[in-house]
């Protein structure tokens, strides 16, 4: 276990963006300076990759420092945080560095954060003065916070000149990642998209598919008859992101086909038959997001009345270890179990990983950049949105 | 048999490939290497949602216990050994469910009756399928008896079946394969009297560190550097690999190996062979191990007058280790007073084949060394016309260092000029650490080699032919070595060996690297 700490430079102040970039670019030299008590460990500065994150306010970007912070101790980075408010009755660029540095393994592996805000007019020049900072011949990642317009001229230049954006369509969403998608599709050089609710779903989209690992079961997989989510939250709620992903992510997989009846949406397997949908609400203990994917139920086979196949995915919300703040970021347990006609159920306790930000965040960045199967299925997700199935 | 893709939910999956279930078997289940290394990664891929849904442990072993006796232990070896701390108590409950214990002697059908029957009770009650992976944790001496009692009791699936979708059968063997070729062809011999070598996974945990899986990605994923890995860049190879510590309590079995077949023979060679390689037509484990077969296949047999000329052998005395005295070799516990057994071993090696005809290879391995290092250092030629003075006897070469252990990572080592009026000339490496720049956290080698034997991959594993043609290689520097009246000469404790090490480079006007 890493535990974080930081160096800053001068205290943030204001100013023209050129020289702030430069009075930056100082303050990091002076802070990758050889200590000068020679007994001093060394400082071993590493970088990856480039994260810039974007925030439509310093508090909600002060909230999410210590998640980028989190975020460099495993993946070393030079990350570049800016808040943009172009509201602002001022009209200034305020910034300063720090280093931020983990103990892994006994040695002080250092990485920078250097923090922007953008202040009345000055925003527009954002785009230009956070590129000034990027590390050239690694990879950038632009984090996203907030609503994202994509003909938004700051997004649009960040973006250009990034390989990923990453949005959090629990807290934008779907909608919004559909239409980041889209303007993607339609750039020269597209960044690649990547939503953290995806990165939340992967453990269940695996544990799904272990109910059809089996030569025995894979049959069934094109036989599911019946699908029931549950969702944390209250009867009467929309569908939630991870829930709409899930759905896309399988209907896609599967062949599957939506289709109207009388204006209501209903799916049909590839081989016409209809699947049964429903989605259902627990209770949402304190600290679990709101939509939080917490059951999936299957059953397949030829007869509806008597599956082949019933399999079940449950979350035990809040379940992780709590830690001071009495929130549990770690990982939730989940019991997977199987059950076949006239077979014995098989059961495994799992436990997911741990449930908080900057390990979604750092998940995602260890992903691949392009991800077919998550373009399909927002794309079905869409359908299922739209639709606004709720809650029953 | 893994099933890539068959499952359409799979398709896409960062893991797309899972292991079919099945009941790992583990032979010498009272053991060290079980509570310390098997229990503790089995665990681990449980932590990290590896493993199949129906699965299970059965321990076997001579000692009387009971499955709770069992599982208390491999609790214990797991929140000892684990690299995740400390045990998750929901998780282990569940994994703990899994774990069965038989008891019975190796050499007594009976105990393959009982096993049997539990191997039944679990395909029903954790759903293992009849797939069945056995781990020899024994000495090789008791191969043959478990691997005859297994067909004998029809524990061994048939390998055409299992080509068609039926049940699969695994066996994992530790080494030492043999002490020789015609002991390993014996050995390899009796192990195919009941097994496909389909079915046969001989673990070599080098091949599980993350920086010699990617010694393969560094090579053919990256255009930069192939086109002058060859004689017409590179000057000379070396490869080391040193330990600080002794014998540690295994001095019995080192007075029968030596490091010549502890370390060279198997590790030192698998890592001659990657390096050396050419690109596989893909990357199934056939098409890796014809290559490395076939640099293998290269090596220059060691005449009797080349044994004498291209290896050294040494023996360590006394010296100091990290400031702390240390005994000699032959004052160490179950070690002769006058043995001969070789502590330090330096070869040069030549690969007759097209790419690296020419070039040497230095190897060495070595206990009681300065540090504990294993590295793969490509040197390659000098300048052909030197521009700027170097007052101190040339410009050095570049270097490209694969460091295996410890601080996983790849160095370039490189030439600029100081910063200044004059021209003076300064080495600089370029130093990428796995551990800096993707964390510490990285899965251990039992862990991926497990799970690859779990799914069926047999790439990290070594193959018969590799294994005699290692043997092959071996074999005549042992064999001159034993007509031998003389003791290996000595080096003091925490040296890099002894003078005829530096000896067998100056005549090729080289000199090892300090690593």
């Amino acid at each position: 276990m890493s535990s974080v700490t930081t160096m800053p430079g001068a205290p943030e102040s204001g100013g023209k963006a050129s020289n702030l970039i430069t009075r930056i670019e100082n303050e990091l030299r002076e802070l990758w300076k050889p200590p000068e008590d020679p007994t001093a460990p060394p400082l071993s500065r590493v970088c990856t990759m480039n994260i810039e994150v974007v925030a439509p306010t310093k508090e909600l970007l002060e909230r999410y420092t210590p998640v980028i912070d989190e975020v460099t101790a495993s993946i070393p980075a030079r990350a570049i945080l800016a808040s943009i408010e172009p509201d602002s009755a001022a009209e200034e660029v305020t910034g300063s560095a720090t280093v931020v540095c983990s103990l892994a393994g006994g040695k002080k592996i250092c990485s920078e954060r250097i923090s922007l805000g953008f202040h009345g007019n000055a925003s527009a020049r954002a785009a230009s003065a956070i590129e000034a900072f990027l590390v050239p011949e690694i990879p950038t990642a632009l984090v996203w916070l907030g609503r994202v317009h994509t003909d938004d001229p700051v997004f649009e230049d960040l973006a250009r000149n990034t390989s990923r954006i990453i949005l959090d369509s629990e807290y934008t969403s779907i909608s919004s990642v559909i239409h980041v998608a889209a303007w993607a599709r339609s750039q020269r050089h597209a960044p690649e998209i990547s939503d953290l609710a995806w990165t939340r779903i992967a453990a269940w989209q695996e544990l799904l598919a272990r109910f059809f690992d089996d030569a025995e079961t894979r049959p069934l997989a094109s036989k599911i008859t019946r699908i029931v989510l549950k969702q944390a939250g209250e009867t009467g709620a929309r569908i939630g992101p991870e829930s709409a992903l899930m759905l896309g992510w399988i209907g896609t997989r599967l062949g599957w086909k939506t289709s109207r009846l009388a204006g209501a949406l209903r799916f049909k397997r590839e081989d016409g038959a209809a699947v049964t949908i429903e989605l259902d609400a627990v209770p949402r203990p304190k600290g679990v997001a709101p939509h939080t994917l917490a059951a999936l139920m299957i059953e397949a086979g030829d007869d509806p009345h008597a599956p082949a196949l019933r399999g079940s995915i449950e979350r035990e919300l809040a379940s992780g270890l709590t830690d001071q703040a009495n929130t549990t970021p770690d990982a939730d347990v989940i019991d997977w179990k199987c059950t076949r006609a006239g077979g014995a159920e098989i059961e495994q306790r799992i436990r997911l990983g741990p449930n908080k930000a900057a390990k979604w965040l750092e998940r995602t960045l260890h992903r691949p950049l392009r991800d077919v199967a998550f373009a399909e299925s927002v794309a079905f997700a869409e359908h299922i949105v739209e639709d606004g199935l709720t809650v029953s | 048999m893994t099933t890539p893709c068959a499952n359409p939910l799979r398709r896409g999956l960062i893991e797309d490939r899972t292991g079919d279930p099945c009941a790992v078997v583990i032979f010498g289940a009272s053991g060290d290497l079980t509570r310390r290394k098997l229990l503790p990664a089995i665990y681990n891929l449980a932590l990290s949602r590896s493993l199949p849904s129906g699965f299970a442990v059965v321990g076997v072993a001579r000692r009387a216990k009971t499955a709770a006796q069992f599982s208390a232990e491999m609790k214990e070896g797991v929140a000892q050994f684990s690299r995740r701390k400390p045990i998750d108590p929901a998780l282990w409950t569940d994994f703990e469910r899994g774990l069965g214990y038989v008891q019975g002697s190796f050499d007594d059908p009976s105990t393959y009756k009982k096993l049997s029957a539990h191997l039944d009770e679990l395909d029903n009650e954790r759903g293992t399928r009849k797939n069945r992976l056995y781990y020899l944790a024994v000495p090789p001496s008791e191969f043959a008896t478990i691997v005859a009692n297994l067909k004998q009791a029809e524990l061994v699936a048939d390998p055409i079946a299992e080509r068609s979708g039926g049940p699969w059968t695994r066996i994992i063997i530790e080494k030492p394969f043999g002490h020789d070729l015609e002991s390993s062809r014996q050995l390899n011999d009796c192990i195919a009297s009941a097994f496909a070598e389909t079915q046969v996974f001989r673990i070599d945990h080098y091949l599980g560190k993350e920086t010699v899986q990617n010694l393969l990605v560094f090579r053919f994923a990256n255009s930069l550097f192939e086109p002058i890995w060859s004689r017409e860049h590179v000057d000379n190879v070396q490869i080391t690999v040193a330990e600080e510590i002794g014998v540690e309590g295994r001095g019995k079995f080192f007075e029968q190996t030596g490091v010549t077949k502890d370390i060279v023979e198997n590790h030192l060679l698998q890592l001659l062979s990657l390096t050396a390689m050419e690109p596989p037509i893909s990357l199934s484990a056939d098409a890796v191990r014809d290559e490395k077969v076939k640099v293998l296949r290269s090596l220059r047999r060691m005449e009797p007058t080349m044994i004498r000329e291209n290896v050294v052998r040494g023996q360590y005395g006394r010296g100091f280790i990290k400031g702390e005295e240390v005994l000699a070799y032959r004052e160490e516990p179950d070690i002769a007073k006058d043995s001969k057994v070789e502590t330090y071993v330096a070869m040069k090696v030549l690969v007759d084949n097209w790419r690296w005809g020419g070039v040497p290879f230095y190897i060495r391995a070595g206990k009681r060394l300065p540090r504990k290092v294993t590295e793969i250092a490509i040197q390659f030629k000098q300048v052909p016309h030197s521009l700027f003075a170097a007052p101190d006897g040339g410009i050095s070469p570049n270097v490209l260092t694969v460091r295996v252990q410890p601080d996983e990572g790849i160095a370039l080592r490189f030439t600029t000029k100081e910063p200044g009026n004059a021209t003076i000339l300064r080495d600089v490496a370029m130093d990428f650490r796995y551990g800096s720049a993707f964390g510490s956290n990285t899965p251990e080698a039992y862990e991926r080699l497990l799970l690859d034997a779990i799914r069926g991959d047999a790439t990290l594993f070594t193959r018969r032919d590799e294994v005699e043609e290692q043997w092959a290689f071996i074999d005549p520097v042992i064999e001159a070595w034993r007509g031998q009246a003389s003791a290996p000469p000595g080096y003091p404790a925490g040296t890099w060996g002894p003078e005829q090490a530096d000896d067998l480079l100056a005549r090729d006007g080289r000199r090892w690297r300090r690593p």
